[in-house]
């Protein structure tokens, strides 16, 4: 009996052998195997297309597969989308296996990280020379790893500097609309008449909400930029986020919060964020980037408020701000019809009539220059002609060795606490700087 | 029992054997598969831990290991043990509030099912049936579903919770984003959070100790109450000590679940604020694939297995008495 | 013997209630019986009232109780809903828990009694590793097991859900647990009379288990409708979707509309009530016997 089991103990031993080589295989023949071109004779061919579940991205991603498949009739797109929640999950549970889609919706700061599971831009489609020329700075900039392209942006990522402005609460309060601020302090002032609290004191209404995650950061790096200060150090190896610039900016976002625009207790990220709680009526001037237009419209048809969306006026200077590159399509080096797919991303990222398309829809900014200047934006998304003027000081975040960790769990926790009360001004950017620093390895 | 005449049990008995063996055998190809690909997962995850890991990046030949998913050896560990980096710091702070979260809703989860069993029981059958399938609802909706029902219970402005706190006239709060308030050194939001998890479990033990509880003969408690105890001492001294089993079964399980809960927490606060309800399972999954930290992650998870591990075994030895009627 | 016949005796005497302190001590428990019912059921309550309110009406401070002009729409948005062919998903979540239920029973049943009776080496180490298995987050274990069922070709089929699940080890533990109780003497007498292995497991095993394997069954198939992440890697084309997977995703699209994300989470709980209310009987026998062990 013992002998027949050490041979059934062997037995598992070697099935487990398998899978691993099961395991090495897959990776081997993913490094070796040139991708398949597959003739399509009287055949459509097929390719997928991966996305988040984001609706306003969703419904112009969806026209620009309609608009692909109309002009070529032998291609196939599905577009598969995941919780958003989960995306990268899903992202990088497939991606060892080598099945996700051709063609991807991805973030351009994540590139760096993803790259090695990229496939780069060819030539033919488009040079290095040529993308430049066609795109912003700070968008495409994302996109670039080591020289080498491994995607193109379909949108300017910009968190700063933009907010939804709620006309009916304004007119209730009796203030000026549109608003005229020549100073942030036009911006607090108004604010905090918008303001309301309930009979125990709770703040009901905020006047000025900006203590989400991505309008604090915003706010606080380009306020840092536009006193003149930096965060890198100047060979770009390290952080310096303890500076007097810094701490200027922090105490003015701690006065603001002590006047009575917002209660960073209740309107945090978790909790009201800017889009949910402005369209609840709960915010009368929300800080967020422009594509919180078509994602409120849609996920709040019953909102009947009028409104609008404004850009703010700088604290000093000119309106120097840090950008995050944006969204953008990527291509998958397992897929099978590369060409296809790469010619799908050309489509739909650097022909200004389909960009365009993309933009209106998701009501973000174009990452093309002459798409941006473009009549049919400047009337139907007149902001977007408001932050023509301040694009041009983007700068781009810069290869961070994390950025997520960074804003979201340094930056903005941080922040979020010496607002709250938690931290001294002091204390927090201590510890935002030796934290950040920790993470260059 | 079938009484078998000698001659057949002594042939039987090597044939008995034989066929044992054979059934053993064929039960077992389906075991081998299964486990098979259980020795070649633990395997991987247990690699992974002395690797800087990334799904997203190919490394070497091996299962993607090596090459640009480089070799770290006890790293992992020595920076859990003497680092001084946020990961480290969100290490530490996760696995105390874990702690925390176990320890907390062990003994309020039992506080409540048993004594709960105990009054069901003593009520007449009729509505027993009732109040059992109705205790038994919050068990069978999904974590995210409940999580996204008590958020909005929560909600600072729109919370029931809240309103009902108004009209009587108190201080709504901020359950789930307020990290000043606390009570009994426990922050509020990890109450919150504790208070749903509860609500959502109870149910499965409020059962399972009713059906233990039924399993006590009668003439038990009647002896016990001819002898002169009331109903306090006939509840702590006889019918405690006799659903030992079923105590044991409830404090393993219970105890497993809550080490690693993660729906709940991640949909009400993502481990907010300030990452007072950060529990290890929500930051195991915010390394492995926000931070691009996989190998970190599953360095945690041991620690995280070896916690569970030692606190069953615990829980076995000490609630292990056999009792007989 | 002696203590029967003095209970006997004296019960009566002892155990008849003075009429006034029963009343009190009877109304007692149903008082704290019911204000625990409405602990239990508030959120539930708030729940369905929720899906029945508009998603401004939500919006209200201070909030309402009833809604204060009931509407189905939510219901019909969702059941109209071109992209949820609700039949379809509900028909796929069915064809993934009959299997999975099945298969999760006869194979814990299986092992179980086979790791309960039965003696082999190295028996406490496999069983350790099941054991393992249980206790290692999903995240780890994530991207290996998708590996595999990636290899052997199952992704996007419904039957990749199946595969996995087929062996469960909290059921294998589950009915270890109770096999341990099933008299030897049942199967040494059916052995001897010469029934095979197999025969014996049909026979007189299986019929021993009917309670704790309507438990199993049950808890299997609660955990496996509500099972939202791994399918959703799993299935990524829409149409091989699971219910609950459907539902949730509708949520997170709708964020911020209360109301229909009710009405979405009361269409996933209705199917697995329904199960639950007409099997609960079974359940609590189950539970009896399982608990014990």
């Amino acid at each position: 009996m013992k002998k027949l089991f050490s041979c059934l103990l062997g037995v598992i031993f070697i099935l487990s052998l398998t899978f691993i080589g099961v395991g090495c295989k897959e990776e081997a023949a993913e490094e070796v195997a040139a991708p398949a071109e597959e003739p399509v004779v009287g055949e459509k061919t097929v390719i997928r297309l991966w996305a988040a579940t984001n609706p306003a991205f969703l419904a112009a991603l969806q026209a620009l597969v309609d608009a692909y498949e109309a002009e070529h009739p032998d291609v196939d797109i599905q577009m598969e989308d995941f919780d958003y929640a989960t995306y990268i999950q899903t992202l990088q549970t497939a991606m060892p296996a080598g099945e996700e889609a051709d063609v991807i919706s991805l973030f351009g700061s994540w590139i760096s990280q993803y790259s090695e599971r990229l496939a780069p831009l060819p030539a033919e489609v488009m040079s290095l020379e040529e993308a430049r020329e066609t795109f912003y700075k700070a968008p495409l900039e994302g996109y670039i790893v080591d020289d080498i392209l491994y995607g193109l942006p379909q949108e300017f990522n910009c968190e700063y500097g933009g907010v939804l402005v709620n006309k009916t609460k304004f007119e209730e309060a009796g203030l000026t609309y549109p608003p005229e601020w020549k100073t942030l302090d036009d911006v607090l002032r108004d604010g905090k008449a918008l303001t309301v609290r309930d009979a125990s004191g709770m703040m009901t209404t905020a006047g000025f909400h900006f203590t989400s995650a991505d309008p604090i950061s915003a706010s606080f790096l380009a306020g840092i930029k536009q006193r003149g200060g930096d965060y890198w150090n100047s060979d770009r190896t390290g952080f310096t986020f303890n500076t007097p610039e810094a701490k200027a900016q922090v105490e003015w976002m701690v006065n603001a919060v002590e006047i009575g625009v917002v209660d960073p207790m209740l309107f945090t990220d978790e909790t009201n964020f800017v889009i949910d709680a402005f369209f609840s009526r709960n915010v009368g001037i929300g800080y967020i980037g422009a594509w919180a237009i078509t994602d409120g419209k849609m996920r709040f048809p019953d909102f009947a408020d009028e409104w609008d969306y404004f850009i703010l006026p700088p604290i000093q200077g000119d309106p120097v701000f840090v950008a995050d590159s944006g969204w953008g399509l990527v291509v998958s080096p397992n897929s099978d019809h590369q060409d296809v797919a790469w010619d799908f991303v050309k489509f739909a990222t650097s022909v200004p009539e389909n960009a365009i398309q993309f933009n209106l829809i998701s009501s973000t900014i174009p990452a093309i220059p002459s798409v941006a200047q473009s009549p049919e934006i400047a009337e139907q998304m007149p902001w977007v002609a408001k932050e023509l003027d301040i694009l041009p000081y983007g700068e781009y975040l810069g290869n961070m060795p994390d950025r997520d960790l960074i804003m979201y769990e340094i930056i903005y926790p941080h922040l979020l606490r010496v607002l709250q009360g938690v931290e001294t001004v002091d204390e927090g950017l201590e510890a935002i700087d030796t934290e950040a620093n920790g993470t260059f390895k | 029992m079938v009484r078998v005449k000698n001659k057949k049990i002594s042939t039987s008995k090597s044939g008995v054997a034989v066929a044992k063996r054979r059934f053993v055998l064929g039960v077992t190809i389906p075991l081998l598969l299964y486990l098979s690909v259980s020795i070649f997962v633990i395997g991987w995850a247990f690699l992974l831990i002395f690797f800087e890991y990334s799904p997203t990046r190919r490394g070497g030949p091996f299962l993607g290991l090596g090459g640009s998913n480089p070799f770290v050896g006890l790293g992992n560990f020595v920076e859990m043990v003497k680092g001084t980096s946020i990961e480290t710091r969100l290490f530490r702070t996760s696995l105390k509030n874990t702690l925390i979260f176990a320890f907390v809703v062990l003994p309020l989860n039992l506080a409540i099912t048993l004594p709960l069993a105990w009054l069901l029981e003593s009520i007449g059958q009729r509505f027993k049936t009732m109040f059992r399938t109705i205790y038994f609802i919050p068990a069978l909706m999904s974590s995210v579903g409940v999580a996204l029902i008590w958020m909005s219970l929560y909600h600072p402005q729109y919370g029931w919770l809240n309103q009902i706190i108004r009209s009587f006239g108190g201080t709504p709060k901020a359950w789930l984003s307020d990290p000043t308030a606390g009570f009994m050194g426990v922050p509020i939001p990890m109450w919150a959070v504790i208070l749903t998890y509860l609500w959502q479990d109870y149910g499965f033990n409020l059962v399972i100790f009713i059906a233990a509880l039924q399993g006590i003969p009668k003439m038990l408690k009647e002896a016990a109450m001819v002898d002169g105890a009331n109903r306090w001492q006939t509840f702590s001294k006889i019918m405690v000590p006799l659903i030992r089993p079923a105590l044991l079964f409830v404090c393993v399980m219970t105890m497993l679940s809550s080490f690693q809960v993660f729906d709940i927490i991640q949909v009400m606060t993502e481990g907010g604020p300030g990452y007072q309800t950060q529990v290890l399972v929500l930051d195991i999954y915010k390394n492995a694939f926000r931070y691009y930290r996989m190998g970190w992650a599953a360095a945690e998870s041991f620690v995280l297995v070896l916690i569970v591990m030692s606190v069953t075994i615990f829980q076995m030895r000490v609630l292990r008495t056999k009792w007989e009627y | 013997m002696e203590i029967s016949t003095l209970s006997k005796a004296t019960t009566s005497e002892l155990t008849k209630p003075r009429r006034s302190s029963l009343k009190i001590g009877q109304g007692l428990i149903y008082f704290i019986l019911i204000a625990g019912l409405s602990f239990t059921l508030l959120p539930g309550l708030m729940m369905i009232l929720s899906s029945f309110k508009t998603n401004l009406e939500l919006l209200h401070i201070p909030p309402t109780f009833w809604p204060e002009k009931p509407t189905l729409q939510n219901y019909i948005k969702i059941l109209s809903d071109p992209k949820l062919p609700l039949m379809r998903f509900y028909g796929n979540s069915v064809f993934v828990a009959f299997f999975n239920v099945t298969s999760t029973l006869f194979t814990s049943s299986l092992i179980g009694y086979m790791f309960a009776k039965f003696e082999f080496p190295c028996k406490r180490i496999l069983f350790g590793l099941f054991m393992t298995m249980m206790m290692i987050p999903m995240q780890i274990t994530m991207i290996p097991n998708y590996l595999i069922l990636a290899k052997i070709g199952l992704i996007n089929s419904l039957w990749g859900l199946i595969v996995f699940s087929a062996l469960d080890p909290f059921g294998i533990f589950l009915m270890r647990q109770f096999c341990e109780t099933i008299p030897n003497d049942l199967m040494d007498a059916a052995r001897i009379d010469g029934a095979s292995e197999w025969r014996i497991y049909w026979k007189i095993v299986i019929p021993q288990l009917g309670a704790p394997l309507a438990t199993l069954g049950i808890l299997s198939f609660m955990f496996n409708w509500n099972s939202y992440l791994w399918p959703m890697i799993v299935l990524q084309k829409v149409e091989v979707r699971t219910l609950p997977v459907i539902l949730t995703w509708f949520n997170t699209a709708h964020a911020g509309q209360t109301a229909i994300v009710m009405a979405a989470t009361v269409l996933i709980v209705i199917p697995i009530l329904i199960v639950f209310v007409y099997f609960q009987k079974w359940i609590v026998q189950g539970f009896t016997t399982t608990g014990l062990k």
